[in-house]
């Protein structure tokens, strides 16, 4: 530290006694109250589209926007969900969001966290280089290389396919990234050790190497899925048949055909929006530990 | 003689250990060659391909014609892209700029004993989990004339705003969507790294008389310069390729005022099927997350000792 300009002895110095903590942990003081206030006016902020979403979807459409605004709809009207979901062939975008997304994110907890085994656990020519190229693709944005990356997939003849949507990603830098840092405190010794006893080396991943992984494997599966979800560039691009369309492709589609029906759209946007937050609420700690492993630094 | 077989023992442990390890080096390539593999085709090809792509004239139909600069020639005299280029430029450091105190606000905000922490750090967190188009859909609909922006703003006493309907507000309206996602995101950055940061400093300040201001501005903004670091960078990526929200909400629209470059490369790319001229955009693209990111990370080093 600076030293202050007045010797420490001059000021009295506070010692919090243990039942001085206790009663510090109940009451918290004044200063938690204004953080508590602020940050109550800031979680109606991130919460009111959520909440406008959901309650849109419900009123009917003489109601939308009515003066003064109707805050709770009176009478729901459940029946916006069954119109939208049959104006196209929702279940289908479901389907193929589902497929891509689970695809997406199984193999990349595999090659991840092989590939950031390998780079933690084994020594051989051009490893470090292999892990800045890895890192490198994480300044790349697909937006950057999405015109040349059309033109292979059309040459592949993956246009219009669950191949071309999946396997382009099926690995990313950032899941490389992750894993690795995590691995990186696995100690060599239990490796070492599972080798003098004879086990194969695909076995020793296997069977120790991945258990021990765990938090960062569910972090990444949520990353993953998340990513996936949320993909739209893409499969604008490589996808035109109906049968193929994602979930994204759907709804903006329903977006620009029903425009003004809002009760439904919200009802669609309702429907696209509960798996990520039923996810979250399930994996609340993962899909947090997820976003705060991108602040991970070495 | 025992002695003889212990002699000839390290020779042949050598022998093995090298085998040995030329096997263990073996099984390691062989688990990330698909890794490798993966990105070589559909990351660096590409990236590559783009720049020669940007050479050429080509339209899918007919082969690719060498045309040397002109597509780069012909874009830094277009006005349109001159145009989307400026609004790249304005959606990225107005989305991110506000992102940085409001992020690390909250995050310092969360970092103390508060009443119905977790339920609120939760609710706060909700937007990271709202998908990009969903997004686009329901702010559309909250932008309208009579939608329930206007109306919260008129308890305020302020007049109903066109939002998207303007070439001045529209592309404001995109910027704030922008930074209701990304804020919550970075907050928990912010918050892991603020955690990693010892208790012990911050006792010891408190012993030296240090103020809980000063202690921020001398323990914890110097301590969470990297943090922050990061999060300018990823920000940074994340605002260039901004595409959903636009996309969908206006269409680069009213009168080119929120066609930032990733929809820009798009449409000439997909809708006017100018292959070289969106590759060169994309060159374009590229350069400039590569200048950012350097000169950011230039900024954040200048003046400090290398540890």
């Amino acid at each position: 530290m600076t030293g202050s300009a007045e010797p420490a002895a001059t000021r009295p110095v506070r010692r919090r006694t243990p039942a001085g903590a206790w009663v510090r942990r109940v009451v918290l003081g004044r200063g938690s109250i204004a953080a508590f206030c602020v940050l109550l006016g800031v979680a109606c902020i991130t919460l009111l589209p959520f909440y406008w979403m959901f309650s849109s979807s419900l009123r009917t459409m003489e109601n939308m926007f009515s003066i003064p605004i109707q805050w709770i709809p009176d009478p729901p009207n459940w029946h916006s969900y069954v119109l939208a979901w049959q104006a196209q062939d929702f279940a289908r975008y479901f389907l193929n969001s589902g497929v891509v997304a689970v695809a997406i994110t199984v193999s990349n907890l595999l090659l991840c966290s092989l590939a950031g085994y390998s780079l933690t656990k084994f020594h051989y020519r051009g490893r470090g280089v292999m892990f800045i190229l890895i890192l490198s693709t994480m300044m790349l944005p697909l937006e950057v290389t999405m015109v040349p990356l059309f033109l292979i997939i059309k040459r592949l003849d993956w246009a219009n396919s669950y191949q071309g949507l999946i396997v382009p990603f099926l690995v990313d830098g950032f899941g490389v990234f992750l894993m690795r840092q995590y691995m990186l405190s696995i100690p060599k010794e239990l490796i070492d050790s599972a080798r003098i006893d004879g086990a194969s080396e695909l076995r020793i991943f296997w069977m120790i190497v991945l258990p021990l992984c765990k938090p960062a494997l569910v972090a990444l599966a949520v990353f993953a899925f998340r990513e996936a979800w949320d993909m739209y560039i893409w499969p604008l691009i490589i996808i035109t048949r109906d049968s193929l369309r994602t979930l994204p492709l759907g709804i903006s589609l329903f977006m620009s055909s029903y425009g003004t029906s809002w009760d439904q759209l919200m009802a669609i946007a309702v429907l696209g929006t509960l798996p990520m937050i039923l996810l979250f609420f399930f994996l609340q700690r993962a899909f947090i530990q997820g976003i705060a492993a991108t602040g991970l630094k070495e | 003689m025992p002695s003889t077989v212990y002699a000839a023992r390290p020779a042949i442990k050598r022998r093995m250990r090298l085998s040995l390890a030329s096997k263990q080096a073996a099984f390691g390539y062989a688990i990330i060659l698909p890794t490798l593999a993966i990105l070589a085709i559909f990351r660096f090809l590409p990236m590559i391909q783009a720049f020669f792509l940007s050479l050429t004239a080509y339209d899918l139909v007919h082969p690719p014609k060498f045309v040397g600069l002109a597509n780069f020639l012909d874009l830094v005299q277009d006005p349109l892209f001159r145009k989307s280029a400026q609004v790249s430029l304005t959606y990225v450091v107005f989305s991110v700029v506000p992102v940085l105190p409001l992020s690390l606000g909250l995050a310092v905000l969360f970092n103390r004993s508060l009443y119905f922490k977790n339920l609120l750090r939760s609710a706060i967190f909700m937007p990271v989990v709202m998908p990009a188009v969903v997004m686009a859909v329901v702010w559309t609909f909250m932008y309208q004339q009579d939608g329930v922006i206007n109306t919260i703003l008129g308890w305020l006493g302020i007049d109903p705003i066109a939002w998207l309907r303007s070439s001045s507000t529209a592309l404001w309206a995109v910027i704030l969507i922008g930074i209701w996602r990304a804020t919550p995101y970075y907050m928990v950055i912010f918050l892991a790294g603020l955690q990693a940061i010892p208790k012990d400093y911050y006792d010891a300040a408190e012993i030296d008389g240090a103020g809980s201001w000063a202690s921020f501005w001398h323990i914890t903004l110097p301590l969470l310069k990297p943090t922050m670091l990061l999060v300018i960078v990823m920000n940074v990526i994340v605002a260039m390729k901004v595409f959903a929200v636009p996309m969908i909400m206006t269409g680069g629209g009213p009168a080119d005022s929120t066609r930032v470059l990733p929809l820009f490369i798009y449409q000439t790319a997909f809708e006017f099927f100018d292959m070289g001229r969106a590759a060169a955009m994309s060159v374009f693209l590229f350069v400039g997350v590569m200048l950012f990111s350097f000169i950011q990370v230039r900024m954040f080093t200048r003046g400090e000792e290398l540890r």
